[in-house]
């Protein structure tokens, strides 16, 4: 379990009193408008931000006490905009962060994440979502060759360079990721009805505040959005218990 | 080009190059002969063979190995290609502190040390002033580090007597003329030192490539690996100037065509870096050398006569860094 307790920060975004955990196999989304310190929050749950105050438990283990080289065999982080190094091969790119390189485990991430074809391409002659899925078998590389005993995956906008359709799949990958692999999953999403279809919990944040955490159909409703977006929202559903939320 | 079949080639030419450079010139049959202690051989010509022309070109090759692999590991560090340590004001802070050292009449080996520490000095305030991590930034902050070492330099060498003013001049402009064997093993050992310290960091500056924040991600203390690159580079950078003199471009020019060789790879990279700034570093002093027989000219010119348009050409891409 990765447990975060009353966490603070000051820099570079603050953030007030979050609390919420993430279990092995579950699929956890961040929520909020701009500049809620959704990202912030993902960075600080990856360790790389100190906590003002409170504390992130990994498998009861403080994270502040646990160094770089044993933090990344238990998480690995995919950021908004990764890297597109000109000139290193995806197959180079594939082995950064991982301590022994497992043929086998390499090829089940390429195989989940379908980048068997862009082994040997410049990574500056990727696409965005080419880009996406590299860095996502790279960070399964680095989780599915390491011996821990709890392994996170945290995600920011994971959908951030993908078409509705791209997003949706690719979302319903990482789930089935996080159940196949025992991964827990932290991701930062902007489309709420990204989250509502794949989220097993949510945290909602507003202005560096948790306004709510919980089950997904508990905590997205439509009167709860409305007052974290400050906008008025219409919901529809398709009567075999599917919801979306329209601006109206 | 695959990398075992670049090592393989560069290894090659640059014993071929080692070679050459050590019988060149005149008397080269009799040279040949005197190396290999032939029947019939000149003692006195093997004499000078080994105390002054060996040194001489172990010091070119070892300089050029220690510049190539500063140049990549600075490179590496701060995102960015057109990182060097002669345009961004390492080797100018260096030559300052060696030539403080060299008129307190400090020993060689604290001319060095000296030389180290003036080469961290100015690395750590160009990296502070460039912290934003713009490559135009890095480079004005070195321009600027370079005109102030520059200018306290020239203050410097306008208060020497006149002999002194004409060889600290000429080693400013980079020779290895001068070489002896304690210089030639000085330099030969810190270059095998620094080229196997810096493998250790290869897999770190290869995750650095995705940015600082990543290679946390993968599992690296970005601050420590950081000092220990920074450290090295200046090391082997501070260390060839106060030994050597200004011998620019080379840490540009043989990073860049091995990039362009091998792709980014940088342990592949750092283990080639030095033989192809070796082998740079000993066609030039062979030009400096043969160029206009019986005159000779400093090293540091044939290296930036070539270095300038090559630094000028990477300036006009598109893409500026790496990263």
């Amino acid at each position: 379990m990765l447990e975060i307790r009353r966490l603070s920060l000051r820099h570079p975004a603050p953030l007030h009193d979050i609390s919420f955990a993430c279990a092995a196999g579950e699929v956890t989304v961040i929520l909020g408008p701009n500049g809620a310190g959704k990202s912030t929050l993902l960075h600080a749950i990856g360790g790389y931000y100190p906590a003002a105050a409170g504390e992130i438990l990994l498998a009861g283990e403080p994270l502040a006490g646990i160094d770089a080289a044993r933090l990344a065999s238990c998480r690995a982080l995919i950021e908004q905009h990764p890297a597109r190094p000109a000139g290193m091969r995806v197959a180079d790119l594939l082995h950064i962060g991982v301590a022994q390189a497992d043929p086998a485990m390499l090829a089940q991430a390429l195989d989940l994440c379908g980048c068997q074809t862009l082994l040997a391409r410049d990574c500056a002659s990727l696409s965005g979502g080419e880009l996406q899925r590299v860095h996502l078998a790279r960070a399964l590389h680095q989780l599915l060759t390491s011996k821990a005993a709890q392994r996170y995956l945290l995600l920011d906008e994971p959908t951030a360079a993908l078409d509705i359709g791209a997003a949706n799949q690719q979302l319903a990958t990482l789930r089935q990721l996080a159940q196949r692999c025992q991964l827990g999953m932290i991701a930062v999403l902007h489309d709420v009805n990204l989250a509502l279809r794949h989220a097993d919990k949510v945290l909602l944040l507003k202005d560096g505040r948790q306004v709510a955490y919980g089950d997904t159909a508990q905590v997205m409703t439509q009167r709860r959005l409305e007052q974290v977006y400050d906008i008025c929202l219409t919901e529809l559903g398709d009567g075999h218990g599917q919801r979306a939320f329209i601006a109206s | 080009m695959s990398a075992r079949t670049l090592l393989i080639l560069l290894a090659s030419l640059t014993g071929l190059a080692f070679f050459i450079s050590l019988l060149a010139g005149e008397h080269a049959a009799a040279r040949l002969a005197a190396l290999f202690a032939l029947p019939g051989h000149d003692a006195l010509e093997r004499e000078l063979l080994l105390a002054l022309r060996l040194p001489r070109v172990v010091s070119a090759a070892a300089a050029g190995a220690l510049l190539a692999t500063a140049g990549l590991a600075i490179q590496a560090r701060f995102h960015n290609d057109l990182a060097e340590p002669g345009l961004i004001g390492i080797s100018g802070g260096a030559a300052l502190a060696a030539a403080l050292a060299l008129a307190a009449r400090w020993p060689t080996l604290a001319v060095s040390i000296a030389a180290f520490g003036g080469a961290l000095a100015a690395l750590l305030l160009v990296s502070h002033l460039a912290r934003d991590r713009a490559t135009a930034t890095l480079i004005l902050a070195g321009v600027a580090v370079n005109a102030l070492c520059g200018s306290l330099l020239t203050l410097l060498i306008s208060t020497l007597p006149d002999g002194a003013l004409r060889s600290v001049t000429f080693w400013l402009m980079g020779s290895f003329a001068g070489s002896d064997g304690r210089q030639a093993w000085l330099l030969a050992l810190l270059a095998i030192a620094v080229t196997v310290a810096l493998q250790r960091q290869g897999r770190f500056l290869q995750a650095l490539q995705l940015g600082d924040r990543a290679a946390f991600y993968s599992g690296f203390n970005v601050g420590r690996n950081g000092a220990v690159t920074i450290a090295l580079a200046a090391l082997a950078a501070g260390v060839v100037v106060s030994q050597c003199g200004m011998v620019g471009f080379v840490g540009l020019m043989a990073p860049h065509i091995l990039r362009r060789l091998t792709g980014l790879h940088l342990p592949t990279l750092l283990k080639l870096a030095p033989l192809a700034g070796a082998l740079l570093t000993l066609l030039a002093d062979l030009a400096a050398r043969e160029l206009l027989y019986p005159a000779e000219l400093p090293v540091g010119v044939i290296t930036s006569l070539a270095g300038a348009p090559f630094f000028l050409y990477l300036l006009t891409r598109k893409r500026p860094s790496h990263a």
